[in-house]
């Protein structure tokens, strides 16, 4: 063991003992105040460093705290003050998950808006869906019964259901809304129906049972 | 005080190794069986990232339970005995007495290894936890907490008796490792096994787990040998000393906030991701710190030394890429990448590994009595880590880049992803396979030296 | 330093003041959150996962899937999660109160399962997620082990999946999978979340993070 040349790899050599070692750290810690009175300039850069990131943590953290609400998920927003306000939906989002939900419109209607042939009308450049908002709001809210003409085919041996409070009980908001999502999905560009247009006609219409397709045709 | 000892005998014995030598080889022994067994597990692990067919009908080495048992085998196994047994070593030494309760030691050191191996073979049936760190089934976790106490407890009894009251840096960090893993496991183990928080809490409380396991736990186990061996080995004092303590303090304090990385864009309030973000900043001054105090690992030579200046380098520069990624602009292309990846295994692997290595190269000559047997395994373990760490974390940082540009582009499918990411997960396999090699020639190396040792005892009491 | 128990307790306070600020302050805001009842619905959110779900979750969990899946969607702009048409609005707290074990996922090597069960225009349904399971796709493995491959007694089971090509089973043997396979599945198809909550609605184009 001794007989091993001091650059030897496989011992790596203590140049100090464990005594030697603590003694010199020790006198280190206790040492006396420097009476030479001049500057170390590590502990000023390490005073500067260290400032830097508290300075950095204390503005980061004063920016986007949330201020430490649960309910701020985005940091760039700040909890509001006033009274929750009213909040709106992506009208498009909710359109398209009320169309989607099983038993709504894409069952028959189908999820590409081109329903089936002789049984469910398509809604992908139909006249109805693009034309006057009156008309199709009613056949929502209150159903459709009877023959009907959708781009130049016949239709009518099935019935649509409503979805209004005499069916489905949809609210105004997601009838305006998945209205306003199939008048601009697929091939349609029409434009969007409002919450207010549908309250209105829903307060007009109430209770009113399936409707025909002259009924339809005399509304503007 | 006296003036400067005379240097030491080049095995610099001191009677501390009598009694605590064979619990503590038994540890090292251990770990490393435990390092073969985990890197073979990151190389199936690896492999399937690019051959998916690899062991896919197997149900105990199916991905998600091969990484799992991969990082429990690495982190409790590897980490958690060689950590140990070398912080025993040194709060003997420095406390300057003979390590009592050794048996207590190796007892605790038995049902330690049962206790993971009990975890390994309930991950592998089928009973994880899914918590990442944490992956061992809850029946097999008290069993570790109570073989902690029992290993732990000649350690605390050789800082408690020490001979000098003043406490070097490597005995603050030793002693911070020993106590304050019990207390994260447990409560660990407490809040996320057998009372579990309610929903998204899970994730909060799995954060702070992970971080503090990593900046309380292992962190000070690398450093508490770092600091030891460096002055020892220069035979001069650290650089800059008197801010030690300052950085100390600050990984402990700081380190636990930092738990709310992985969360940020997640469905937690912002607010933990902030915090998150600003502590990863404030710790930059405890690797500045580390590295201005440990930076003559650079000047000197010799075997331990180099692998703890690049478990320094490696150390240090984890830090500022933590602190980097942790920028919500950075995170939201880097997160639920292979960079993550990459930082993990050069936090992990890179800094504490690399610092465990040096430390275990200084110290096993001291407790078998012999150098080691080997010089080609041991710079052939060298040159492998060095490469084959050096080509994992590359690799796992290019596939972490390739995937996030990828993933920021909504048109792209995941089949591109995979094809764009597999050239890369091919070198990080062949670095899994370098590494393994290199650690099988240290486990070779270690078995020779303290085999040979024995041999010669023996020969030794039949010929006297 | 030269006080042990000094050092002790700064040990103690050290571990403490983490644990208190980030665990204590999150279960204070998170721990009681209540399900949101939606008017306009009629019903409260989030749901509760069926039995077989919360089965499925328990296989979820064991063959440890979060190695490679994340189950949170974060908001628009930050990340293209929203238009890869993995969820409408960021994943919040709120969506996992009723789940036993929460798993978030550290990886994406595959997609975002969220809202797996409510993607648009087509979610994917049981038969599609079992043959996936079957035959694996990219980087997810084959998880053959799932299914059994057994010899036809009598009538071919109900549930016996349809393969074509090279995964087809031998003449006279069917694939059929096993009540794991079908608890995962169920627990994939569980996962909707096409609801609002107040604090996360699917935000309309024009309001953009950044607006207050």
């Amino acid at each position: 063991m001794s007989q091993l040349p001091p650059d030897d790899p496989r011992l790596d050599r203590a140049a100090q003992s464990d005594d030697a070692l603590l003694d010199a750290h020790e006198k280190l810690l206790g040492r006396q105040p420097d009476d030479q009175a001049h500057y170390q300039l590590l502990p000023l850069v390490m005073l500067f460093v260290v400032s830097g990131c508290i300075l950095f943590a204390a503005t980061y953290l004063n920016r986007y705290s949330g201020h430490f609400d649960p309910v701020i998920y985005n940091e760039n927003l700040l909890p509001s003050k006033n009274a929750p306000v009213e909040i709106k939906v992506d009208p498009i989002a909710l359109g398209r998950r009320v169309f989607n939900t099983p038993g709504y419109c894409a069952t028959c209607h189908q999820p590409t808006g081109q329903g089936i042939p002789g049984v469910y009308p398509p809604l992908a450049g139909s006249e109805w869906v693009n034309g006057p908002s009156a008309r199709v709001i009613r056949i929502v809210l209150d159903g459709l019964q009877g023959p009907v003409h959708v781009e130049g085919k016949a239709f009518g041996s099935a019935v649509m259901p409503a979805f209004g409070p005499s069916g489905f009980n949809l609210s105004d908001e997601q009838i305006a809304a998945v209205l306003t999502y199939v008048r601009q999905e697929w091939t349609n560009k029409s434009p969007a129906i409002a919450e207010d247009t549908v309250a209105k006609i829903h307060q007009q219409v109430a209770d009113h049972k399936a409707w025909s397709e002259t009924e339809l045709l005399g509304v503007k | 005080m006296t003036s400067a000892s005379p240097t030491p005998s080049p095995l610099d014995e001191t009677a501390i190794e009598t009694a605590g030598r064979d619990p503590l080889v038994f540890l090292l022994g251990s770990s490393l069986a435990w390092l073969l067994v985990s890197g073979a597990l990151a190389l199936v692990a690896s492999i399937q990232l690019h051959r998916p067919e690899f062991f896919a009908g197997c149900p105990i080495f199916t991905y998600g339970r091969a990484q799992a048992l991969q990082e429990t085998a690495f982190i409790y196994g590897w980490v958690a005995n060689a950590g140990l047994g070398l912080v025993l070593w040194i709060l003997g030494r420095l406390g300057g007495a003979v390590l009592r309760a050794a048996n207590w030691t190796f007892v605790g050191a038995i049902f330690w290894n049962v206790g993971v191996t009990a975890g390994l073979v309930g991950i592998a049936a089928g009973d994880a936890t899914a918590l990442p760190r944490l992956e061992m089934p809850g029946y097999a976790q008290p069993l570790l907490l109570a073989a902690y106490g029992s290993i732990a407890v000649s350690g605390v009894l050789a800082w408690a008796g020490r001979r000098r009251p003043v406490m070097f840096a490597a005995q603050w960090y030793a002693v911070a490792a020993l106590f304050l893993f019990p207390w994260i496991f447990s409560v660990g183990q407490v809040m996320l096994v057998w009372v579990p928080v309610h929903g998204v809490l899970q994730a909060i409380v799995q954060g702070w787990f992970a971080q503090s396991l990593w900046t309380l736990w292992m962190a000070p186990l690398g450093l508490a040998g770092a600091y030891y061996v460096v002055p020892k080995v220069t035979g001069r004092v650290l650089p800059a000393y008197d801010l030690a303590s300052l950085g100390f303090w600050c990984l402990l304090f700081i380190g636990g906030w930092t738990g709310g990385r992985h969360l940020i864009g997640g469905p937690v309030p912002a607010w933990i991701s902030t915090v998150a973000i600003v502590t990863s900043a404030i710790l930059l001054s405890h690797y500045l710190i580390v590295w201005l105090n440990l930076r003559g690992a650079f000047a000197g030579g010799g075997n331990a030394l180099r692998f703890i200046a690049f478990g320094l380098a490696a150390y240090v520069l984890g830090g500022f890429v933590d602190a980097a990624t942790a920028m919500r602009a950075i995170a939201v292309r880097t997160q639920f990448t292979w960079f993550d990846e990459a930082q993990q295994q050069l936090a992990l692997y890179g800094g504490v590994s690399m610092l465990i290595f040096g430390t275990l190269y200084f110290a096993v000559p001291r407790l078998t009595g012999r150098p080691w047997a080997s010089t080609g395994l041991l710079r052939g373990h060298l040159v492998l880590s060095f490469l084959g760490l050096i080509l994992l974390i590359g690799a796992l940082a290019g596939a972490g880049l390739a995937q996030g540009a990828d993933l920021a582009n909504a048109q792209l499918s995941f089949a591109t992803i995979a094809a764009d990411t597999r050239p890369w997960l091919r070198f990080a396999s062949v670095a899994q396979a370098i590494l393994l090699l290199g650690n099988f020639m240290l486990a070779v190396n270690f078995a020779r030296t303290v085999g040979c040792g024995k041999i010669a005892a023996v020969k030794e009491a039949l010929v006297s | 330093m030269k006080n042990g128990s000094l050092l002790f307790l700064g040990l103690f306070a050290a571990l403490g003041f983490s644990w208190a600020g980030i665990v204590l302050g999150s279960n204070a805001q998170l721990a009681t959150l209540p399900a949101y009842y939606d008017q306009g619905q009629g019903q409260a959110f989030p749901r509760r996962p069926s039995g077989v779900a919360a089965r499925g979750q328990l296989v979820y969990q064991d063959l440890n899937c979060a190695a490679c899946h994340t189950q949170q969607v974060r908001r628009p702009g930050f990340g293209s999660d929203q238009a890869r048409g993995w969820g409408d609005r960021q994943s919040v707290a709120r969506d996992y109160i009723y789940q036993t074990a929460v798993q978030l996922g550290e990886f994406r090597i595959g997609p975002d399962l969220t809202n797996l069960a409510g993607r648009k225009p087509t979610a994917p349904d049981a038969v599609d997620l079992l043959t996936l399971l079957y035959s694996g796709q990219g980087a997810m493995p084959a998880y053959s082990f799932l299914f059994e491959n057994r010899k036809i007694s009598g009538q071919p089971s109900d549930h016996a999946l349809r393969l074509t090509g090279r995964l087809k089973a031998a003449p006279g043997r069917e694939i059929v999978p096993t009540p794991r396979a079908e608890a995962l599945v169920a627990y994939l198809l569980s996962l909707n979340t096409s609801f609002d909550y107040p604090e996360s609605i699917p935000a309309p184009a024009a309001q953009a993070e950044g607006s207050k």
